[in-house]
C-alpha cells in the first residue's frame, strides 16, 4: 500500500519533471536567479530611485520627481563626458573592427600555428579588461614611460599624454583597440564560412586580390560586421576601467567617459539618485544609436535570403 | 559541538570575505579574516597571566569568555597599514576572545566601500573619519556613555583635544588618532642648488611662487610638487582665511549652513598663480599629478620636486624615505598672503576613531578604541604616524624616542600652537565637498587651456560652493 502511492507520486514527479516545460526552467533556473537577483531588481530599483535623491552617505529617499532629469541639461561635466564618450566610441569601434578582421583575415589561411596566433592574439581580450593591464598602459605612456623614452632616444620630443586635454583620450582608445580578440574570432569563425567556390569563380573571371575583398568578403561577412558592430558599440560605451585607473577622467574631464562619470557621482559625490538618472538617460542615448545602426544596415548589410 | 559550529561559522565568514575581495578589483587590500583553527588555540594555550593581565589593558574584560569579532577599516599610507595591524595584532594577544578582521584602502576607496556599507547598514565596528563626518553622522554611535561608565578613559585628554572631535551639542563623535596641521614640506638643499631663498615663517605665496618658478628654470624639475586634492585646502579653506583681520573669513561659515566670505574674488589671486605655475612647469599637470597617488610616491619624494604640501604626520615617513636617498628634508609654515598676516592654519583633528551605530560590539570597540589611544605600548608602535597622540602620557613617551623626522614634527606643531589663531574655526567639510573640489582642480585645468579667466573660475567655485546649501 505505501508502496504503492509512493511509487505512483514518484511517477507523477517524473513526467512532471520531464515534461519539456519544466526541465527546462530547471536547467535555466541558476541563470534566471542570477538575472532577477543581479539585474532585474537593481534595474527595477535604480528607475525608482532616478526619481528621488538618493545618497549612499545618509540614506535619504525623498522622492522629487522629474528634477534629476531636468538637471541634466544644464550639467557641464556631462554634456563634456557625453561628448568624449561619443568621440571614443566613434573612433574606438571602427579601429577595433578593422583591426580584428584584419588580423581574422590572416589568421584564417591554413597553416600549422593558426591555432596558436589565434590564442596569442585572444590574450590581450582575456586580460584587457583588468586593472593590471589598465596600470602598465598608464606606465607605457607616462611622462617617463616607455613611449617617450623611446621617442627621446630616436631623438623626437617627449608628449605629455595624460597631460595635454586634446591627446589624453589616444591612449585609451589605443587600449581598446588592441582588445581586438572577441570580434577576431567571431569574424574568422564568419570568414570560414564563406564557400570556397566564390573565390574559384572570381579567379576565372580575374579579379585581383583586393577586388576579391571587397567584392566577395565584406559583403559575404556584413551581417558579422552588423553584430561586431553592435556589440563592441555598446561595450565601448560602458568602458570605465581605464578612464578610472589610468586618468581619473582629467585632464579637464578630457577622459571623464560617461560611466566614469556615473560612478562619480554615486559613489565620490554622494548622489545616487542622479547618477541612476544618468543611467537611464544613456539607455536612451544608446538604444537610439543601436536603433539607427540597425536601421541603416539594410543599405549594406547583404543577405543572401534576401536575393533568392 | 559550539566551538565546532563557531569554526565552521567563522570558515564561512573567510570564505565569504574571499568572495567579496574577488569581486571588487577596485579594493587594493583583501579583507583579513583570522584563521578559523586560531581562536581555539589561542584559549587553551593562554598562559594565565595573560588573562589575568587583560582586565588591567581593558574594562571589557567582563565579557571575557564571549568570544568577539571586531570589523575595522582605516586608510592610509603602507607605513600606517604595517603599524595599524602590529597593533592590532598586540591587542589580540592581551585579548584572546577579541578578534579583528581589518581592512585598509587608499583614502578615495576607503569612502567609496564605507558608502556602500552605510547603505547596506553594515559599517565596520570600529572607523577612521576625518573633516569630512558630518556626512556620516547617522553612522556614528556616539562614545558619551563609554565614558561615563568608564570603558572609554578620556581623563589624560585635555578638554580642546576632545573637543575636535565633538558635535557642537556634546556629543563625542570618537577619539582623535592625533593632532595634526598642514606645512611645506621641502629639499633645502635643491632650494640652494638653485639658489632660491629658503622659507621662512613669513614666506608668502608670492614668494612660494618665485621660488618654484626658479628651482624649475635652474634645475629643471618641478618646484613644487602637486598638491593633490588638497589644493583645494591650500587655495579655498587656507587661502581665504589668510586674509581680513584673524577669524574674519573662512570658505564655509563656523556653523556649516553657508559660505563665510562674499567675494568670490579673494580666490581670485590663488588661481591665477597656480594657472601659472602649470602653464611655466613649475607645479605638475593634471597628467603628472594623476601620476602620484600617495605621499610616499610623491615628486618630492621621488626627487623631482623640491617642496610639497603635507599633513604634518605624513612629515616623518617621507623623512625617513629621503633619508635613506641621502637627502634631509625641512618643515617650513604654509606661505602667507602677505608677511604679518593670518597664518591661515590651526591645529586639527587629524582623524578619529569611532564606533558605528551597525555594531553588535559597541562596548568591545569603544574598548578597543580607548586603548588604542590611551595605551603606551600601543603608541609606541603607532608611533604618531595619525599625528600627535592627544594623550598626555603617550605624547611624553612617544617624545623620549623621537626620530628626527619626528622631531622636526613636534618642533613644527609646537610652532603652530604658538601662532595666533581665531578662536573658533570650521575645519569640516560638508556632505558634496568633494564634487565643489574637483571642479575647482578642473577650472584651473581651464585657467591653463586659457578656456576661462581665473576671475570666472573663482566665480564658478564659489557658486559650486554655495549649492551646496541649497
Amino acid at each position: 500500500m505505501g508502496t504503492a502511492t509512493s511509487n505512483s507520486s514518484k511517477n507523477t514527479f517524473r513526467k512532471w519533471i520531464y515534461s519539456d516545460a519544466v526541465v527546462g526552467h530547471v536547467f535555466a533556473a541558476p541563470f534566471i536567479f542570477g538575472f532577477v537577483v543581479f539585474s532585474l531588481v537593481p534595474i527595477l530599483m535604480s528607475f525608482y530611485y532616478s526619481f528621488t535623491d538618493f545618497s549612499l552617505g545618509n540614506k535619504q529617499v525623498i522622492f522629487i520627481g522629474l528634477e534629476n532629469f531636468k538637471s541634466l541639461f544644464g550639467d557641464e561635466v556631462l554634456s563634456k563626458s557625453l561628448l568624449k564618450t561619443l568621440q571614443y566610441v566613434l573612433l574606438s569601434v571602427p579601429l577595433k573592427l578593422a583591426f580584428a578582421l584584419l588580423v581574422a583575415f590572416i589568421l584564417v589561411k591554413p597553416s600549422k600555428m593558426v591555432s596558436i596566433y589565434r590564442s596569442l592574439y585572444y590574450l590581450p581580450s582575456l586580460i584587457g579588461g583588468s586593472v593590471a593591464v589598465a596600470l602598465v598602459w598608464k606606465q607605457l605612456f607616462a611622462r617617463k614611460g616607455l613611449f617617450n623614452s623611446i621617442a627621446k632616444e630616436i631623438g623626437l620630443s617627449a608628449i605629455n599624454w595624460f597631460g595635454d586635454e586634446k591627446l589624453a583620450i589616444y591612449p585609451l582608445i589605443l587600449m581598446s583597440a588592441w582588445q581586438f580578440g572577441s570580434s577576431m574570432i567571431i569574424f574568422a569563425a564568419g570568414l570560414k564560412e564563406i564557400p570556397v567556390s566564390y573565390y574559384e569563380a572570381a579567379e576565372v573571371d580575374g579579379a585581383k586580390g583586393w577586388q576579391k575583398f571587397f567584392r566577395i568578403t565584406l559583403p559575404c561577412l556584413s551581417p558579422i560586421v552588423l553584430y561586431n558592430l553592435v556589440m563592441q558599440t555598446i561595450s565601448a560605451f560602458m568602458t570605465f576601467t581605464q578612464a578610472f585607473i589610468i586618468t581619473g577622467g582629467g585632464p579637464n574631464n578630457a577622459t571623464m567617459l560617461y560611466a566614469l562619470n556615473v560612478y562619480n557621482q554615486a559613489f565620490k559625490y554622494n548622489k545616487m539618485g542622479y547618477a541612476c538618472a544618468m543611467s537611464w538617460f544613456m539607455l536612451v542615448v544608446m538604444s537610439i544609436i543601436t536603433f539607427l545602426i540597425f536601421k541603416t544596415s539594410k543599405f549594406w548589410v547583404f543577405s543572401e535570403a534576401d536575393q533568392s | 559541538m559550539k566551538k565546532k559550529t563557531v569554526s565552521l561559522m567563522m570558515a564561512a565568514m573567510l570564505a565569504v570575505s574571499m568572495l567579496a575581495g574577488c569581486g571588487s578589483d577596485a579594493a587594493p587590500a583583501g579583507a583579513q579574516a583570522t584563521t578559523p583553527e586560531a581562536p581555539a588555540k589561542e584559549e587553551t594555550a593562554a598562559p594565565a597571566e595573560t588573562v589575568t593581565e587583560a582586565p588591567a589593558e581593558t574594562p571589557a574584560a567582563d565579557a571575557a569568555a564571549e568570544e568577539i569579532t571586531l570589523r575595522m577599516a582605516w586608510w592610509g599610507s603602507q607605513d600606517r597599514h604595517d603599524k595599524t595591524i602590529a597593533a592590532i595584532e598586540l591587542y589580540e594577544s592581551l585579548n584572546p576572545n577579541v578578534h579583528f578582521e581589518y581592512e585598509y584602502y587608499s583614502f578615495d576607496d576607503y569612502f567609496t566601500e564605507l558608502n556602500t556599507l552605510v547603505a547596506s547598514d553594515e559599517v565596520w565596528d570600529v572607523f577612521q573619519l576625518g573633516g569630512n563626518f558630518p556626512t556620516y553622522i547617522d553612522k556614528i554611535h556616539p562614545l558619551n556613555e563609554f565614558i561615563d561608565s568608564g570603558i572609554v578613559d578620556t581623563s589624560k585628554f585635555s578638554d580642546t583635544n576632545l573637543k575636535t572631535t565633538q558635535t557642537t551639542d556634546g556629543q563625542q563623535l570618537g577619539l582623535t588618532n592625533g593632532i595634526n596641521t598642514y606645512g611645506i614640506a621641502y629639499d633645502p638643499a635643491l632650494f640652494e642648488e638653485a639658489g632660491a631663498a629658503l622659507p621662512t615663517d613669513t614666506w608668502t605665496w608670492a614668494d612660494y611662487q618665485a621660488a618654484a618658478d626658479l628651482i624649475t628654470e635652474k634645475l629643471g624639475i618641478f618646484g613644487s610638487s602637486t598638491f593633490l586634492s588638497s589644493d583645494f585646502i591650500a587655495g579655498c579653506s587656507t587661502y581665504i582665511g589668510q586674509q581680513g583681520s584673524l577669524g574674519q573669513y573662512g570658505f564655509f561659515n563656523l556653523d556649516l549652513t553657508g559660505m563665510g566670505f562674499d567675494d568670490p574674488e579673494m580666490l581670485t589671486p590663488f588661481i591665477q598663480m597656480r594657472a601659472d605655475m602649470i602653464k611655466k612647469g613649475s607645479y605638475p599637470d593634471a597628467g603628472a599629478s594623476a601620476e602620484v597617488t600617495n605621499i610616499e610616491n610623491d615628486f618630492l619624494v621621488t626627487g623631482e620636486a623640491a617642496m610639497t604640501w603635507v599633513a604634518v604626520n605624513q612629515f616623518p615617513t617621507i623623512y625617513d624615505v629621503c633619508q635613506e636617498q641621502g637627502r634631509t628634508l625641512a618643515l617650513a609654515t604654509v606661505p602667507k598672503v602677505t608677511p604679518d598676516g593670518n597664518a591661515g592654519v590651526v591645529l586639527q583633528s587629524s582623524q578619529m576613531l569611532c564606533v558605528s551605530e551597525d555594531s553588535e560590539h559597541k562596548e568591545a570597540a569603544a574598548a578597543f578604541i580607548s586603548w588604542f589611544e590611551n595605551d603606551v605600548d600601543a603608541n609606541n608602535i603607532l608611533r604618531a604616524e595619525r599625528g600627535i597622540p592627544a594623550n598626555e602620557d603617550v605624547r611624553a613617551a612617544l617624545s623620549t624616542q623621537a626620530t628626527p623626522g619626528q622631531q622636526i614634527m613636534y618642533a613644527y606643531v609646537d610652532k603652530v600652537s604658538k601662532m595666533d589663531t581665531p578662536e573658533k574655526v570650521n575645519v569640516l567639510s560638508p556632505d558634496g565637498q568633494a564634487e565643489v573640489q574637483d571642479h575647482y582642480l578642473n577650472y584651473i585645468q581651464q585657467v591653463v587651456s586659457g578656456e576661462i579667466t581665473a576671475s570666472d573660475a573663482a566665480q564658478k567655485t564659489y557658486a559650486d560652493a554655495e549649492a551646496l546649501f541649497k
